[in-house]
Parts: C-alpha cells; structure tokens; sequence
C-alpha cells in the first residue's frame, strides 16, 4: 500500500502530471489555483512539494532562470514511481468508496 | 515596468534567511515571478507588496512555530505549575526554565542558520520565534487565568511574581533570545560550511 495521500498533495502531484517537463514551483501553483479555483499560498505548494519529495514521491532538479525571476533558479519536479501508485491508489480508494452512489448526492446536508 | 519592480528589499532578505540554502533561488524566484507576473498587474504596486510580506511571513511561520510552541508550552506549564504548586524556593524551577529556553532559543537559531547557511537566520528566526512564543504564552496565561481565578490561586500568582511578570517575561526574553541566537547563527552556519551538501542537490531528478 503506497502512501495515503491528501486532497491537497493529490492536486499538486497532478498538476506534477499535466504539466509534464515544465513543472517547477510557480507553474504548479498557477495550474493548482486554476483547477481548485481559487487563491493558493506558495508556501503551502512549497511545503507540499517539500513533503511529497521526502517521501520520495517526486524528485527534483533546478533548472535556469528568467528575467521576470531576476535570474533565480527553477526547481522541476517530476513523478517518482512511488508517486504514481500513490496517485493511481488514491483514485481506485475514491472509486471504491462511491461505487453503488449516484453522483451528485440528493437531499439535504 | 512590472518586471523590475522589486518587492521590499527587507522582506526578500528575510525570506531568504528563512529557507532551506537549496530552496532559496527556486522559492525566493517563484515568488519573485508570481509578484512581478500576476500580483502587481492585478493588485497594484502597494497592494503587492502587502501580499508579498504576508507569504514572507508565511514561510517564517513555518520555520518558528514548532519553537515558539516549545518554549510557550514550558512557560505556561511553569505558570501553572507555580500557580497549583505553590513554593518560596523558586531556584530549581527557574533554573530549569531558564536552561530549557536558552537551550529552544539556541537550537532553533542554530537549526535555522544551518539549514539556509546563512549567520542572520539565527538572530532573526530567534527573534521572530520568541514574540510568537510570547503571544503563545500570554494567550495561555490568559487561559489559565480565566479558568483558575479563585482567591487561592491568585494568592498563589501573586507569591511568584505576580500577573506583572507573567504577561511581560515573555516579551521581555527578546533580548536574551537575541544574544543566544546571534551564538547559535554563527554556530549554525558554520556547521552549515562543514557538514552540508552542495547548495542545490535535494534528490535525484
């Protein structure tokens, strides 16, 4: 069983997915803000990807920087294998659970 | 315009102390671009800088509350204990107090400076750690208080040392922490020069 992963980490890993080899820090939480619609801090990207990394979920390497940067480094991540049966265990875990329910729920909360 | 326009100088410099050495380019610049990119274009230039030092403080807030936690968690368990333990000979407990917040002031500016390589984060981290352990503290007196306020109790406040020192102690640590964490930044990173990998190098990509 790979690790159980949160909602949060399980849109930072798939943005990690979407944006393939572009997938540095600023990128990330751009492509996290627009699929959860809404604000996102960049540290708490910074200290999810920080997370997923020691638990070798993903890896990194940094790359060159640009002028909006003023010449900083980027960090890249990419998926480990570890990241990939996580994600792929966290989608088969909800599956299971509304297996039988239709979507969306009727009634009141 | 927008892609010179700079957030404030010191708030770029605490943040920078307050990171990981090999986080500091890759996050300083993340943010750096999303100032220049989408804060300033959006908000405007004081509103950014707003938002800017709001994550700076993000980031220090992460690399103290574990800390500050620590040390308030110490005062007010002393509080409570001088409160429900009453004693004349208060040596051995301030001794013990004293040594346990020299020893969380040091190794948090110690453990600060080695992991961004820089002397600073330790007076800084140690600082910003004590006025968030001060807030901590006032706010767990102030618990305490609330609860236990019969006349025994305060009777018992009063004998060591009054409310008077309980809600300023706190805030008047600032300048120990300071002298302590100033000894443990340069400890820090100069362990930091000796046994640290290559700026740069977190895992194999």
């Amino acid at each position: 069983m790979a690790d159980v992963l949160g909602a949060f980490e399980q849109a930072v890993l798939l943005a990690i997915v979407r944006l393939g080899e572009d997938a540095y820090g600023r990128a990330i939480l751009k492509e996290v803000e627009t699929r959860l619609a809404r604000d996102v801090a960049p540290g708490a990207v910074h200290a999810t990807l920080e997370r997923l990394e020691r638990k070798r979920l993903l890896a990194s390497r940094l790359g060159g920087g640009t002028p909006v940067r003023a010449g900083r480094a980027r960090r890249y991540y990419r998926l480990q294998p570890a990241g990939v049966r996580a994600l792929n265990d966290a989608r088969a875990a909800i599956e299971t659970m509304w297996h039988g329910l239709r979507w969306p729920l009727k009634g009141r909360a | 315009m927008t892609e010179t326009r700079r957030p404030p100088a010191w708030a770029e410099a605490i943040l920078r102390v307050s990171l990981e050495r090999a986080d500091r380019e890759s996050v300083s610049g993340d943010l750096l671009e999303a100032y220049r990119d989408s804060i300033v274009p959006e908000r405007g230039e004081a509103a950014a800088d707003i938002w800017y030092v709001r994550q700076v403080a993000g980031y220090l807030w992460r690399a103290t509350f574990i800390w500050a936690l620590l040390f308030s968690g110490a005062f007010v368990a002393r509080t409570a204990y001088d409160w429900f333990v009453p004693t004349t000979d208060f040596y051995a407990r301030s001794a013990f107090t004293t040594y346990f917040a020299a020893g969380v002031w040091f190794l948090a500016g110690a453990w600060a400076a080695w992991r961004s390589g820089s002397f600073f984060a330790g007076p800084v981290v140690t600082a910003v750690t004590t006025l968030v352990a001060a807030l901590f503290s006032v706010t767990g007196a102030s618990v305490l208080l609330a609860i236990w306020h019969d006349p025994g109790t305060l009777d018992a406040a009063a004998g060591s040392g009054g409310l008077g020192e309980v809600y300023s102690l706190p805030f008047m640590a600032i300048v120990p922490a300071l002298v302590i964490g100033t000894v443990a930044g340069a400890v820090g990173s100069v362990g930091s020069l000796l046994w640290r990998r290559p700026s740069g190098l977190r895992s194999q990509g």
